[in-house]
């Protein structure tokens, strides 16, 4: 607008071009869910959530700690050897994925109908990384990248021609994250199956390359999606300990592990903090930041720089934050122990948080293209098959459009996020005692944490109350 | 980033559709005309700009399974000259900028005869001269004004339904002489809340009436009560079209605000499009007054045409899908499509439509329509359309909430939808 303000002259020429080009027809933003979320006394809610953690560190004040301890110790189930089979699952995945791709390029054009953006967004993204950080290292059985690089190397007899240089650390990780990270949040039309084929066909391609030339070592710290896949593994129930399958309480996975180095405890802070920013930059809060109407958003392609921008920033922010309060602490605590030592030792903590998020945040699309998913799955190659027999299937979205429906999946949401916080308090202070000793030392040290953690409750929880223009 | 496709569509859902009805439509044809269909094998390609993603997603869901119905009817009957339609859907995200892309993919990668089925107005803005340039007949659902404005060009079109300007002068005149002459105006601070302001103070006006107050609430609002203080004491009718996620919380307000004594109210379906009237919160609506397109729900004297269009699209007779009584549809919208539809083939079918070097002929042939018959084509009601501004205009209708449901009490003529000619398209070249 401040264009049409320069000359007043050219203003009202432009004023009268303007109301003709602009001439709206109806702005018909969805009603429906939001409409009813914003009916529920969220705001009530949301303190109740907050208020659960908080009770969770003041518990942890006064429970004994060794009790605490006992809490993670995992349940050995069955002796299990270790992925044998990985190479040939993962060579399926890979024949699998190749199928897909030539979905995304010669298949429907209709991002609900095509198998490619159905399986990467919902069953992957939304429902792959959920199973994965509840139950454990399933993408150890399916990583597309195992079973065709083994066969590589069985055919060539190479060894990896390089060394991933030591002082990159997880630098490779965090860009490849944030690359993808870019695409889900900043890309115009993610969705779109062939752009999207693209897209996954090119990182395919150069993760393999990378792992031919760099070895394992660029899926531990190159690979920005194994990196994720594996970090969010080590928060599951299942895992292997001492050659058995163990069940464990979420998190005793990552108890039983060194700290991470510095790099993988700021990937951590990246999964949480771009999760957040996917919330964030769908509420009319950070739409009235851009100068957006929400109820007329202009489309992704309009906010391509601010969100980029965006992702950065939230990103910038939560590490500092996270940084500040781990410095209060030690602060408290009158710890010698460096800023970055304890950094990484408490990272771990995050990852329920992250976990809690991704479930609350892409719940109410998962029940919608879920079924879009079931759809396609039961007519693969979009030509009138129904190999799951589901007759004439109408995609529905009546459960947005009734009260106690609407407030069952917010209070999922809600669940959800404070669960993640809850064990994330827990673990923090399993950690803290690990670290600084049995009693109020240990409770100190991680105060400023545990402060941290019951406000990004409350903004996990603002984030889903609020109303949405995207 | 996008590969062209082997086959420019694609297998689609909707191509096996079309193959299905191909047998049933040949089967029930001449032999000379079998003869002719398997001359021109290659279905007509319809791509449809459809609003996968982004907020237009729940109105695209429910376009999607019209549009899909539509076809399967038209194939069922033999297709369009004896060629099967295909649709070709790309997503737009109801986003202008890929709307203008994806009208460029139609007519450069799919091979598309036509550009169908685009709803909100920004995204027909941003797409609509981009169609121009490339010559492709560009038929819009989307009820904007733009079309008959002037605002686009000469191959775009809006035959299917009518526009936000014709509906809402036509309710002018029946509000002021049923519910009451001094109005309040409660309406979204930007472009669609001022076109009500503005049409709806003129038609008020023009009927002898008077706008008392215009309130105008800024978009991203969600508590309302202050606003009502604004009201004046004399209103008779308070006029509201509030969209959005606060839609709820602002007919709750309004509730609480008036209590048991209020004025009339009138409002757009827009607002509650989708939404349950029966929910609960919204009970202040009974016996509040609403402009539909379309009755959402069967009224007694339902026709024929409506009972066939629910069921070729599955929807109940309370407007909602017919495999969940929640799923409420976009009914007031999406009959617009189906005949859209009807509309490209009455005029390919008009224009002996061939291929692309028909297109022109196709607009011309459209600009010849002029009356549309209330029929299974035309579900909603008769229409006009005007060739001169590319818009049909037709019944609107005001129901009443009653027990929870939209009662029609009133359906205006065609006549009282008009208004003078703001351009005229076939003066432009092709």
């Amino acid at each position: 607008m401040s264009i049409l303000q320069t000359s007043p002259g050219i203003k009202r020429a432009v004023l009268m071009a303007a109301g003709a080009v602009t001439a709206p027809g109806p702005a018909l933003a969805h009603a429906s869910e939001q409409g009813f979320v914003l009916l529920l006394p969220t705001g009530l809610y949301s303190l109740a959530g907050a208020a659960c953690v908080a009770l969770t560190v003041l518990l942890l004040a006064v429970l004994p700690d060794r009790a605490l301890g006992r809490l993670f110790r995992p349940l050995p189930l069955l002796r299990a050897r270790g992925g044998a089979l990985h190479p040939w699952t993962s060579g399926v995945a890979f024949l699998l994925l190749l199928a897909l791709l030539w979905a995304g390029w010669a298949g429907s054009r209709d991002p609900m109908e095509n198998p490619l953006p159905l399986a990467v967004w919902t069953l992957w993204w939304v429902g792959l990384v959920t199973l994965q950080g509840v139950f454990g290292d399933l993408w150890a059985w399916i990583n597309p990248w195992r079973g065709p690089v083994a066969l590589t190397r069985r055919w060539l007899g190479a060894r990896p021609l390089l060394r991933l240089p030591a002082r990159l650390g997880h630098g490779p990780a965090i860009a490849t994250f944030l690359g993808f990270a870019a695409l889900l949040m900043a890309d115009p039309a993610p969705t779109d199956p062939g752009r999207l084929a693209g897209f996954v066909g090119g990182y395919w391609l150069v993760t393999y390359l990378a792992l031919l030339v760099f070895g394992p070592r660029w899926s531990h710290r190159g690979d920005g999606i194994s990196v994720l896949m594996r970090s969010y593994g080590r928060l599951g129930l299942f895992g292997r300990r001492r050659g058995r399958l163990a069940l464990g309480l979420t998190g005793w996975q990552a108890l039983g592990r060194r700290a991470p180095p510095l790099g993988l405890a700021v990937f951590y802070l990246l999964m949480l903090g771009s999760g957040s920013f996917d919330g964030l930059n769908e509420t009319f809060w950070w739409l009235a930041r851009l100068g957006i109407n929400p109820l007329e958003f202009p489309g992704r392609s309009a906010v391509v720089a601010q969100n980029l921008a965006g992702l950065l920033a939230a990103n910038a922010a939560l590490i500092a934050a996270y940084a500040l309060a781990i410095r209060l602490g030690l602060r408290l605590t009158g710890s010698a122990m460096p800023l970055a030592a304890a950094f990484r030792l408490f990272a771990p903590s995050i990852l329920p948080i992250a976990l809690g998020y991704h479930i609350a945040h892409y719940l109410p699309s998962f029940l919608v293209d879920g079924q879009y998913a079931l759809a396609a799955a039961s007519d693969p190659l979009a030509r009138g098959d129904d190999l799951l027999g589901l007759g004439r299937f109408y995609v529905t979205t009546g459960f947005f459009n009734t009260p106690g429906t609407v407030r069952a999946i917010w209070l999922s949401q809600a669940g959800a996020v404070v669960l993640g916080h809850v064990l994330a308090v827990v673990l923090a202070h399993v950690l803290a005692v690990r670290a600084f000793g049995p009693g109020r030392r240990a409770t100190r040290s991680q105060a400023p944490l545990a402060l941290f953690m019951v406000l990004y409750t409350l903004f996990g929880l603002w984030l889903l109350a609020s109303p949405r223009g995207v | 980033m996008t590969t062209r496709p082997k086959t420019p569509a694609g297998p689609t859902r909707r191509a096996a559709l079309k193959t299905l009805a191909a047998g049933a439509g040949a089967m029930s044809l001449p032999l000379w005309a079998r003869y002719a269909q398997a001359q021109s094998a290659e279905p007509i390609r319809i791509g449809f700009q459809v609003h996968r993603t982004g907020i237009g997603a729940a109105y695209g869901r429910w376009y999607d399974r019209t549009t899909e119905a539509a076809v399967q009817r038209i194939n069922a009957a033999g297709g369009i000259n004896g060629r099967m339609v295909e649709i070709v859907a790309e997503d737009d995200g109801t986003d202008p900028k890929r709307g203008a892309e994806v009208v460029e993919k139609f007519a450069n990668q799919h091979g598309c005869d036509v550009g169908y089925g685009t709803l909100f107005s920004h995204v027909v803005m941003g797409s609509a001269p981009r169609a121009g340039e490339l010559r492709l007949p560009y038929f819009v659902v989307s009820e904007g004004h733009h079309v008959a404005s002037g605002a686009l060009n000469r191959w775009t079109l809006q035959p299917g339904i009518t526009d936000v300007k014709s509906q809402v002068l036509s309710m002018a005149p029946w509000v002021t002489q049923n519910l009451g002459k001094k109005v309040t105006m409660i309406f979204p601070d930007y472009a669609f809340g001022h076109d009500h302001r503005d049409y709806f103070t003129q038609g008020v006006e023009a009927a002898g009436g008077e706008v008392l107050a215009q309130i105008a609430i800024p978009p991203t609002e969600t508590s309302f009560t202050r606003h009502f203080a604004k009201i004046p004491r004399e209103t008779e009718v308070v006029y509201h079209v509030m969209v959005g996620p606060a839609v709820l919380t602002f007919v709750k307000e309004m509730g609480e605000f008036f209590g048991p004594s209020r004025p009339e109210i009138f409002g757009f379906i827009d607002s509650l499009e989708a939404v349950d009237l029966a929910s609960p919160g919204l009970e202040f609506l009974e016996g509040t007054y609403f402009w539909e397109g379309n009755p959402r729900y069967a009224q007694p004297d339902q026709s024929e045409f409506d009972r066939a269009f629910r069921d070729a699209v599955g929807v109940d007779p309370n407007g909602a899908s017919v495999s969940d009584p929640t799923d409420v549809s976009t009914y007031g919208h999406m009959f617009g499509c189906w005949e859209t539809l009807y509309v490209i083939k009455a005029g390919m079918e008009a224009a002996g439509y061939r291929g692309p070097e028909d297109r022109a002929a196709l607009i011309e042939a459209c600009e010849a329509i002029t009356d549309m018959p209330h029929s299974d084509e035309h579900p909603q009601g008769a229409k006009i359309f005007n060739g001169r501004t590319h818009q049909v205009f037709g019944h609107q209708y005001i129901s009443r909430v009653d027990g929870g449901k939209l009662v029609v009490v009133h359906r205006t003529s065609i006549e009282d939808t008009f208004y003078p000619d703001e351009v005229d398209y076939t003066a432009q070249p092709l």
